[in-house]
């Protein structure tokens, strides 16, 4: 695939084809997605609101940042984290905790991060010393860890009133406040991910291992640093979860998975690895929070929503896989 | 491997060939062995009401769906595709059953219905997956989430259909020798699939689809249809289970057949099937796994320790079975 990846220096100019042919995923979304928005738009007028906005925007938040981890565990070639939801949990009860305890805010955030990193840790070092992959890893270790917090708790919220209680109720500017640190996450990693040092050995090693692996990159060092950064964006999205929550006990996060999922995959972000561009998660992000939202509108049960995620993310994948065989000659 | 490739001698290219040592080495020895220490760790801390009819029957009617599920689901691992719509799918398959006996339909031509609608939703993933080369991963959960809507659409706003069918009941909780004559009809498929899998033509293809598609395709195997033929068998499978839970509970539920992918494909891998590549395993292997999950869940029950001990077990089981099977020769991850 990308074997002639500039690695530790600035990428040459690439062919036009290849610069704009990310470009035409993100067409096909917003296309999509306004298409969706005036549908439901045409037939319910009164779709057009804040509040749609803030219902839309609520949704995007918890998923695009948990979307921005498992697009780097994606794009590093570890193909899923499938342990998200028991991260996601054991990161949102350390916040519970902390902020039981009275501790300031930023310590809340700090603890809920450095737990998301541990988990992410754990799971590379069975990944990497065990040389499993991280597909059958993370599934058993999301099986140990959900059983694990269910041993611990049963049902768990941050206190009323405290500051991480406040910070999910809050809106900035028209939106929810935590909207605007996903924005800001998701922004920062695309601009980061094909322009630093780091970013690149990333997708180098996620387009080609052996390549990556000839060029001095070490393998275990970068599935490290992947896993604990992802894992990190798994603590951070704790916050937002636990602060907007409500009660909630270790089963809680498990429909979150599959959206993320799609959103990364209808992103263009390879699950194989090395190819994709974190700012289209916004648009597959927002495509997928409008759905709920538009079929409420148009007067259809919240169960067909699943019915429709999973058509799309089947379509989604097609689409995927076709373009694959395609480039393979 | 490596050391014998370094000498210099000539080989004599003679594929060596060990059955005994294969055996003990196999995947079904070391599940064979894992089974054999849960009978053992349950004789000691339980006692001989462990190994009782009754015990062993109580466990055999919950384990009934998932040995039919894994003996056809296996069939989509071995050729190296992985079906994760199966958990769904037996949801699917309840809900239209129930549906259809509750308008007064017979129970054959019900299941008749019920099982083309089943085949017909594993068509369209044999399609995304063979015709266009999705991630099986990703678009067999794509159809989980979709056949799980589709039946809670049909389950309507009571979240059930209650069809009790006193025949079908008498039939699905018939005991013959003190063990329900359906778990005894599972085993019997089991060993029928790994007949299937090891003694004949269909099988031998299977399996080298599933280790080398490449190879398989130069030796004239066609690897599509293969591929589409197990993940048809594996929605077959899987509505033929929902058909029987439909049977046993009298009625169709929301919670049916949930998270019962997991459970199969954790019990399956443990039974020494892989999901990540394909070629390895074995039914018995998997009927092994499943019956060595069971039984572990049956100790904790019958000790009345915490149920959720049972998934640090299985997750536990699984990585050491992960690691038996890349150690055996599967694939290194870097």
């Amino acid at each position: 695939m990308s074997v002639n990846q500039a690695l530790d220096t600035a990428p040459a100019a690439a062919p036009l084809k290849v610069r704009f042919g990310g470009l035409g995923t993100g067409l096909i979304l917003a296309a999509v997605w306004i298409a969706l928005i005036v549908a439901t738009g045409l037939y319910r007028p009164d779709f057009f609101a804040q509040q749609t906005l803030l219902a839309v925007a609520f949704t995007m938040s918890i998923v695009g940042v948990l979307a921005i981890g498992q697009g780097i565990i994606g794009m590093s070639g570890s193909f899923i984290d499938l342990s998200q939801p028991a991260g996601l949990i054991g990161a949102s009860l350390v916040a519970v905790r902390l902020s039981e305890a009275g501790l300031p805010f930023p310590i809340v955030i700090l603890g809920a991060i450095l737990t998301g990193m541990l988990w992410g840790g754990f799971n590379a070092l069975i990944i990497v010393f065990a040389k499993l992959n991280p597909v059958i890893v993370t599934l058993a270790t999301n099986f140990i860890g959900l059983a694990a917090l269910y041993l611990v708790f049963q049902l768990a919220q941050v206190p009323l009133n405290s500051d991480i209680y406040v910070f999910g109720r809050q809106s900035w500017l028209g939106l929810p406040a935590i909207f605007w640190p996903m924005l800001a996450l998701v922004l920062i990693v695309g601009f980061l991910a094909p322009r630093t040092r780091y970013g690149r050995r990333m997708i180098a090693v996620g387009g080609n291992r052996a390549a990556a692996k000839a060029r001095g990159i070490s393998l275990r060092a970068t599935r490290f640093a992947t896993f604990i950064i992802a894992g990190g964006f798994v603590g951070f999205a704790a916050v937002l979860f636990a602060g907007t929550a409500g009660p909630f006990n270790p089963s809680s996060a498990n429909t979150l998975q599959l959206n993320i999922i799609a959103g990364v995959i209808l992103a263009g972000i390879s699950l194989s690895g090395g190819r994709g561009n974190f700012w289209m998660l916004l648009l597959s992000i927002g495509f997928l929070s409008t759905i709920p939202t538009s079929l409420v509108f148009f007067g259809l049960s919240s169960d067909t929503q699943s019915i429709f995620q999973g058509i799309i993310l089947i379509i989604a994948v097609s689409i995927d896989g076709y373009r694959a065989l395609r480039r393979t000659p | 491997m490596t050391d014998t490739a370094l000498k210099s001698e000539p080989a004599d290219y003679v594929v060596p060939h060990h059955p005994v040592r294969d055996f003990l080495t196999g995947s079904v020895a070391s599940i064979g062995i894992t089974f054999i220490l849960v009978l053992a760790v349950g004789l000691f801390w339980v006692g001989p009401k462990f190994v009782s009819f009754g015990n062993v029957s109580i466990m055999g009617t919950f384990l009934i769906v998932p040995l039919i599920v894994g003996a056809f689901a296996g069939f989509a691992l071995l050729s190296g595709v992985v079906d994760l719509s199966i958990g769904s799918m037996v949801g699917f398959s309840s809900a239209i059953f129930a549906l259809l006996l509750s308008m007064g339909w017979d129970p054959f031509s019900a299941a008749a219905v019920t099982l083309a609608f089943c085949l017909f939703f594993g068509a369209i993933n044999a399609v995304a997956i063979v015709g266009f080369g999705a991630e099986p991963i990703a678009a067999t959960l794509g159809m989980l989430v979709a056949l799980r809507g589709i039946t809670w659409v049909l389950l309507g706003t009571q979240g059930a259909i209650f069809a009790f069918n006193i025949e079908l009941f008498n039939l699905v909780s018939t005991q013959v020798f003190g063990l329900p004559l359906f778990f005894l009809l599972a085993i019997g498929l089991t060993l029928l699939a790994a007949l299937v899998v090891t003694r004949t033509r269909i099988g031998r293809h299977v399996q080298a689809v599933g280790g080398d598609d490449k190879a398989a395709a130069r030796a004239g195997i066609s690897v599509k249809r293969v591929r589409a033929g197990a993940l048809l068998l594996s929605a077959f499978g899987a509505g033929l289970g929902g058909i029987v839970f439909a049977g046993q509970l009298g009625s169709a539920a929301r919670a049916t057949g949930l998270g019962l992918e997991f459970q199969v494909y954790a019990a399956l891998m443990i039974g020494g099937y892989s999901i990540l590549r394909g070629g390895v395993g074995n039914p018995v292997g998997g009927a092994l796994g499943l019956l060595a999950v069971a039984g572990v869940s049956n100790i904790l029950d019958l000790l009345a320790i915490s149920p959720y001990y049972v998934n640090i077990i299985v997750g536990l089981l699984l990585l050491a079975a992960v690691l038996l099977d890349r150690l055996r020769g599967g694939d290194a991850f870097e």
